[in-house]
């Protein structure tokens, strides 16, 4: 693997030159650094955090307004829509139109529509782009999470994190570069979601995204075991790295030093984690503004983390919230997620726009898929996969614009689609990354986070 | 691009063997990489109509007249004038390609073109022909052939073999890489001693003889093969296939001959002997994802498992990447679309359904059962017993008859109109858990509930009306103690309701594991214990062995419960009591509910109790906790409430349900024929299982456009292998899989052999003589010894080194050979120059050096404390898991529970491979999760595995029992045990130094530890496993810190 080969060459470089591990140490002590060197262009973001929203999010009732499903409440879908295409759970089913149960509404000075049960991400319009016409080609939760993760419908692949923390690298080495936060809430079936989305695939696992958790330990093992306090610890990792000097010394081998520095960097988390999760020290008001309350492992908790993360320099934060999956009963779910992920989002957008850090990050809010404007049962909606909407904001995304369109009922992307490839070679561009550049050979072919397709979506760009 | 420029540099330090150019080493990867996307096989992406990867077509003349290639002068082939073009628009490859030609490879390619553009078949893609030993030039160093080809490659460099590895390294690398498992200290010592010729090969056949060999070499190809304990998708849930895992494990022992061990794979249903083993290797075709997800669309999934197949049998069989050639004909090798559905269709025989069911009856599709002597006797007398049993209550239906039937039904629903059958819901006085859990009564007070209502989750507060909630601590087992005051009456019959809530990890029931489990339910009057008759459920559908009566038949290791995930809001557990119960009015009535079964936690998070005065009260699914429960469903109330005529199928079997169970003159033959129906579950879920591969007529397989499920345009494709490989003879019929098998074995296949030659040379030497190993094709890479690797498929196919006792396809041939090669048993420490001009070890100078794998991290861990259990095969074991580490799956939701006793200790393979979320301790060490086919596992370094060895609670027990051990025979001082403790773990004596930093930690901690004797004594007691502590508890702790260490160091954890 790529990554192999150039640490060989640094290692091998690092004894020509005679520097040893005290100028590996400080090598690293400023972050990691990634294959992309130096970026192919110019970047405008630094970092992405990734506001999941796993279950698949209907479009009908957030981003996308469709009066004239409204008018067609109760009829029959025209089978122009429909004909030939995938079908999830209403497979055999009469298919009849399910107008939006929510109003939408214009909000700010650039008039974007978005559901009246999202007031906060409504105040905040004017630094948003909302993408109406993505699409994706997987209908089901798992392998739609991860087309949308990797880019392949094949598992193995590397997420896109993985992609970026390989690409890129991260600006801490007191964390890892690639975090993923979870979080679920009432209001709806909870789908399972599988380690893959997170993977490093083919990548060396050293890029996977590492899961912080709410309850237990924040990162598994990171906590001392019972018997051992922290200056047992310290002084067993001392001794440990003392003894793997004495072998580097005596042999020379590179992956030695490596392993000293996973040990102290292993050190340094047990001590910064604990400290990143807690935000009790957070001001009143901050926590007032997400309406997180520490320790409850919620998706506003976890916004105000992923702001910390963010400021600690790591590179990708994903956060998945769960249970969209509104089979039924979306007119008494819908509010309960709305009020989960309403405040929080818009907590996170400003609270980073007042920081200065909104124009070097990245925030994107959306899910696997949309969800069809056919009721199912007479109260939900399935799975839907040929247009659905995407938020997104900061980190060089024009502010205050909708982009694209679904259809005059909701059904398929029809102006300026965007594909999952197209979505991702656009977060790829934005971090200065050339998405056909960024490859990694596997089974002899170049793999790549865009597959074999893929264009930057030049319209969302500021 | 990073890799292929490396790959040049590679190239630039590795001398040609001669100065003239080869094709196949030095033009095709430049071709490969930078041409063939757009002058390649692939019609769909060529550009200009040409070609290339054929040299009639590079030669031919272009309309102008000119010619791609123009043999021996490169001043008139267009593309030499096009790579070496200064105008960026006639530059190629073009430069929106991100393809750039060095130089160097510019020139490597005029250089071709002048010396003739000679062309070369594809090296993996010839027959394999056994090459000439060449001479040695360093004849002491030469063990047999494999010698000869690698100092052939070194003696145009300046490198030279190292000599042989000092006998202690040795014996600890070829036991690591043949058993995973190191070498005590008196095997080392008497290796060391053994001064014969052939003390090294008595060794290697020591090791390979053992169970342990055949461990460690089944786990790269349960990589291979995607061997896994769960199903992959959506809730991932366990699907019997470990007898499969055992069926590799056994072949591997027994040695079996490749090619059989391939044809039972594929085949071993259609094999004309085939019997329950070769059935059992046929679990390969079965052992791909599936899916249960709702509104999956079967065609779509159907596709994916055919594919999943394809791809498995290309990469591990013939070393190409097929993958491709799903959506369109492979840009660069000769393999087209209709050659992976025709590789499809050999599988279109196997029967299976899109949506592959993961509970209930029908889960998991077709299964082989496989029940040892005992077990098929007990299955035939309990079958004889069920046939029985039926009979006799089919002759009292009868002798009852309909009319009476339906009288004694209308009665009944009289009495449970008048409220009759109601369930008094009790108010319990006082409720306490043995295990340490704290129980709280809920009666008027509101409590929160959080359920799934038809795919909507609802929270809701209400008042308990008599709730039990377990909260607090955890215990792996529990007993529930409940003290009653049910005022005065007759009480016919006991309930006990298990209510769910969405916030419990055990299957929304239960406080862990994945189900719910009630191994005892006991009730006492005063001193008397109350016997009951019979026992009833509202779950109809009997699953993982989970029947009524295993709740009252004083058997510990059977039990009720649910371990399913469908979506009732309670479940309710009648007992029918013996003889009618009398209270007064201030009797106490006390319940006993258990959980001692294997099932860790899986004891209920909330329950009520109830009474009813009549037996014929039903167990019913309760939607509310309400102060009494309906003795009827209201389904079982319109059933009996519609006309006989107008019943439906689930009406009649709900009403003939009630009359069997309810019915006086029909109970006991009822009861014996459910007891015997009990029995059956339960021993099925004993018996090994395994999904089978069963063959019916193949359904059509059609070419999908670019993969589409949904596009039925496609041709239809009879199963064929690919058409540049040849045609396979069946005399006309429709090819099976045991063609394809017969075909992948055939000596005159060219790639079996070299693929898997050049993954056990991987296995070896850490990097295979062609380091791309799931494509060998034109992508891949030039093996660095071409010749060796030829050298080593022939001797596969057919041994001549040693061959005494050898066959052919020997796989264990192959793996001595090699082993036995002076090449492996050479030192791995590098000369500077060979470090300097070889750093990747390409040239094989001398050995490699690398972390051991996942598996084989833990079992030296455990081996070397002292805490391995050694068993060989078994269902797959649970080692400890941190709590929490499945809450991202559902369907059930579930938490973990860990296995008990020896199986916590077993070896790292044997763990329960948990596609979605493996294990993470494996995991961190690249472990791969078996999703897919993996044949090529990464290896790194990261932060995350430092935190494993020093805090997974699997280590931190090992560190114990191993510092436990050194205190008690490693000597008297820290030196001493120091020493004891190092040559145990690495099998050498500590330098002084080393002895030095180890004793400096042991007395820092011991002082620590004599001031907190609290902390110490939680040290010495981390684990399950019981050992005799004897001793001070601060030295053993301190000892334990400097046995965690040396578990920690990376020398521990290494090969060399």
């Amino acid at each position: 693997m790529a990554d192999f080969h150039t640490q060989i060459a640094r290692r091998t470089f690092l004894r020509r030159t005679g520097a040893g591990l005290a100028a590996l140490r400080t090598l690293l002590a400023k972050g990691t650094t990634g294959v992309v060197q130096p970026l192919h262009h110019a970047a405008k973001a630094k970092r992405v955090i990734f506001l999941y929203q796993a279950g698949g999010p209907s479009h009908l009732e957030t981003f996308d307004p469709k009066p004239k499903l409204k008018e067609m409440h109760g009829k029959p879908m025209p089978e122009s829509f429909t004909k030939g295409q995938q079908i999830a759970q209403l497979q055999g089913r009469p298919l009849v139109c399910f107008g939006p149960q929510f109003d939408f509404q214009r909000y700010g000075a650039s008039g974007q529509q978005m559901t009246t049960l999202f007031p906060q991400m409504g105040s905040i319009a004017d630094d948003v782009c909302i993408v109406r016409s993505m699409w994706t080609e997987q209908i089901n939760h798992d392998p739609a999470h991860t087309v949308m993760n990797s880019g392949a419908i094949v598992t193995g692949r590397p997420s896109m994190g993985s992609w970026i923390l390989y690409g890129l690298g991260a600006e801490t080495e007191d964390l890892p570069g690639f975090v993923v936060l979870m979080s679920s809430g009432r209001g709806g079936q909870m789908q399972p979601i599988a380690a893959r989305q997170w993977s490093a695939g083919i990548l060396p696992s050293k890029f996977q995204g590492v899961k912080l958790n709410s309850v237990g330990d924040p990162v598994l093992y990171i906590r001392n075991p019972e018997g051992i306090g922290d200056a047992v610890q310290a002084d067993s990792i001392r001794a440990i790295n003392r003894l793997n000097k004495l072998q580097y010394d005596a042999l020379e081998d590179p992956e030695i030093q490596t392993r000293i520095a996973q040990y102290e960097m292993a050190a340094r988390m047990q001590t910064s984690v604990p400290g990143l999760m807690d935000v009790s020290k957070e001001p009143a008001k901050i926590l007032d503004d997400y309406g997180a309350k520490p320790g409850d492992g919620s998706f506003a908790s976890n916004c105000l983390l992923a702001r910390r993360l963010a400021e600690r320099g790591v590179r990708f934060i994903q956060l998945y919230h769960r249970d969209w999956d509104h089979h039924a009963g979306i007119a008494g779910n819908m509010p309960l997620k709305a009020e989960e992920v309403d405040r929080p989002t818009a907590a996170l957008i400003r609270d980073l726009k007042e920081r200065g850090m909104l124009d070097e990050t990245l925030v994107v809010w959306g899910g696997e898929f949309g969800r069809t404007p056919m009721s199912q049962g007479g109260s939900g909606r399935d799975h839907h996969i040929k247009g659905f909407s995407y938020m997104m904001a900061g980190g060089g995304i024009k502010p205050g614009i909708t982009y694209g369109a679904t259809d005059e009922l909701g059904y398929a992307a029809v102006e300026n689609p965007v594909s999952v490839h197209d979505f991702h070679a656009t977060m790829l561009h934005l971090l200065g990354i050339d998405h056909l550049r960024l490859t990694v050979k596997y089974q002899g072919l170049d793999a790549r986070l865009t597959g074999i397709s893929g264009e930057v979506v030049r319209g969302i760009l500021a | 691009m990073a890799l292929s420029r490396t790959l040049l540099a590679a190239l630039c330090v590795l001398p040609a063997a001669s100065a003239a150019i080869s094709f196949n080493r030095d033009i095709r990867p430049i071709m490969a990489d930078t041409c063939f996307r757009c002058h390649g096989p692939d019609k769909n992406s060529r550009m200009a109509n040409l070609r290339l990867d054929l040299r009639e077509e590079a030669v031919k003349p272009r309309r102008n007249g000119a010619a791609p290639i123009v043999p021996g002068d490169p001043g008139a082939s267009l593309i030499v004038k096009r790579i070496f073009s200064e105008n960026p628009a006639l530059l190629m490859p073009p430069k929106a390609a991100h393809k750039d030609l060095s130089p160097a490879q510019r020139n490597t390619i005029r250089q071709w073109v002048q010396e003739g553009a000679v062309y070369e078949g594809h090296w993996a893609y010839q027959p394999v022909q056994r090459p000439p030993v060449p001479e040695a030039k360093w004849k002491d160093r030469v063990r047999n052939p494999i010698d000869a080809f690698v100092q052939a490659r070194l003696a145009g460099t300046k490198l030279e073999p190292a000599p042989e590895a000092d006998k202690r390294t040795l014996l600890r690398r070829v036991s690591l890489d043949l058993t995973g498992i190191p070498p005590t200290p008196a095997e080392i010592e008497a290796f060391e001693n053994d001064t014969a010729s052939d003390a090294y090969a008595k060794v290697v056949n020591r090791l390979m003889a053992s169970d342990r060999y055949a461990e460690k070499q089944a786990m790269l190809w349960l990589d291979a093969v995607r061997y896994a304990d769960t199903c992959g998708f959506h809730g991932d849930n366990a699907f019997p296939a470990w007898p499969f895992r055992d069926y590799v494990l056994r072949s591997i022992r027994d040695n079996l001959p490749f090619d059989q061990f391939t044809r039972e794979q594929l085949a071993g249903d259609l094999l004309p002997d085939a019997d329950d083993r070769t059935r059992t290797a046929s679990a390969f075709n079965r052992l791909t994802r599936t899916s249960a997800e709702g509104g999956l669309q079967p065609k779509e999934y159907l596709a994916k498992y055919g594919a999943d197949r394809v791809r498995t049998l290309s990469s591990v069989w013939l070393g190409s990447t097929m993958g491709c050639a799903e959506c369109h004909d492979h840009k660069f090798d000769p393999f087209l679309a209709r050659d992976f559905y025709s590789m499809k269709a050999f599988f279109a025989d196997i029967r299976e359904t899109g949506l592959v069911p993961d509970q209930g009856e029908k889960a998991w599709g077709d299964q082989l059962m496989l029940p040892d002597a005992v077990q098929k006797e007990r299955w035939e007398s309990i079958a004889a017993n069920l046939a029985k049993t039926r009979q006799a209550l089919s002759a009292k239906r009868v002798e009852l008859g309909a009319a009476k039937a339906f009288e004694w039904e209308k009665a009944l629903l009289e009495r449970f109109r008048r409220g009759d059958l109601d369930w008094n819901v009790q108010r319990p006085v006082k409720a306490t858990s043995r295990g340490g859990a704290t129980l709280r009564i809920y009666n008027d007070e509101a409590l929160l509930g959080v359920f799934d209502r038809g795919g909507s989750v609802i929270s809701e507060a209400a008042p308990g009306n008599g709730m039990i909630v377990a909260e607090g601590m955890v215990p792996d087992r529990d007993a529930y103690i409940v003290d009653l005051r049910p005022g005065a009456g007759v009480w016919a019959s006991l309930g006990l309701e298990v209510i769910s809530d969405d916030r419990l990890p055990g299957a929304r029931l239960a406080r862990g594991s994945d189900r719910l489990v009630v191994s005892a339910v006991e009730a006492f009057s005063g001193n008397s214990k109350l016997r009951f008759s019979g026992a009833r459920s509202n779950m109809t559908f009997w699953d993982a062995g989970l029947t009524p009566w295993g709740a009252i038949d004083d058997d510990p290791n059977t039990a009720w419960g649910a371990a399913t995930y469908r979506t009732f809001r309670t479940a309710f557990l009648a007992l029918d009591l013996a003889d009618p119960l009398t209270t007064g009015a201030d009797s106490v009535i006390r319940v006993v509910v258990r959980n001692d079964s294997k099932f860790r936690r899986a004891q209920p998070g909330r329950f009520r109790i109830a009474l009813a005065r009549d037996r014929a009260a039903q167990p019913v699914a309760d939607r509310e906790a309400k102060p009494t429960v309906a003795g009827m469903s209201p389904e079982l109330v319109k059933a009996i409430e519609t006309p006989a005529e107008d019943r439906t199928e689930a009406q009649w079997e709900l009403t003939g349900d009630l009359v069997d169970s309810t019915h006086e003159a029909l109970t006991p033959a009822w009861a014996a024929l459910m007891r015997a129906e009990a029995d059956r579950v339960v021993l099925r879920e004993e018996i090994p299982r395994v999904v089978a591969t069963v063959s019916v007529e193949p359904e059509p397989t059609r070419i999908l456009a670019r993969g589409n499920f949904l596009d039925e345009s496609g041709d239809v494709v009879q199963p064929a292998i690919p058409a540049f490989l040849g045609k396979l003879e069946t005399g006309g019929k429709r090819a099976t899989r045991l063609d394809l098998a017969n075909w992948l074995v055939d000596k005159n296949n060219p790639l079996t052999a070299r693929a898997y030659a050049n993954r056990t040379w991987r296995q070896l030497f850490g990097t295979g003589l062609s380091k791309v190993l799931e494509d060998l094709g034109s992508q891949g890479e030039w093996p660095t010894h071409p010749e060796l690797l030829d050298w080593l498929a022939a001797e596969f196919m057919t041994p001549s080194w040693e061959p005494a006792g050898a066959h052919s396809w020997d796989m264990r041939h192959l793996v001595r050979t090699i082993v036995m090669s002076h090449a492996y048993r050479q030192s791995s420490s590098p000369s500077p120059a060979a470090l300097q001009a070889d750093p990747e070890n390409r040239l094989l100078a001398r050995q490699s050096r690398y972390r051991v794998e996942a598996e084989v991290v833990r079992d030296i861990a455990l081996s070397v404390s002292g805490l391995l259990a050694e068993k060989f095969g078994g269902p797959s074991v649970k080692p400890y898991q941190p709590r929490g580490y499945l809450v991202a799956l559902n369907f059930p939701r579930r938490d973990y529970s860990e296995s008990w006793g020896e199986d916590l200790y077993r070896r790292g393979l044997y763990t329960f491979w948990q596609r979605t979320f493996l294990h993470p301790s494996i995991a961190a060490f690249d472990a791969p999760t078996r999703e897919e086919c993996t044949v090529n596992r990464t290896s790194s370094n990261t932060p995350l595995q430092s935190l494993v060895l020093l805090n997974d609670p699997i280590y931190v027990e090992a560190a114990r029992v191993f510092g436990q051990n050194m205190v008690a025979r490693g000597g008297k001082s820290p030196a001493e045990r120091i020493a004891w403790g190092f040559r145990q773990a690495v099998g050498r004596t500590p330098t002084t130094e080393e002895t030095g930093v180890l004793a400096e930690l042991y007395r820092n901690n011991l002082d620590r530890y004599q001031t907190a004797p609290a902390e110490a004594r939680k040290l010495v007691s981390a684990g399950e496993y019981p050992i005799a502590v004897n001793g001070e508890p601060a030295d053993i702790a301190a000892s334990i810190t400097v046995a965690r260490a040396i578990l920690n160091l990376h020398e521990t954890i290494t090969r060399n």
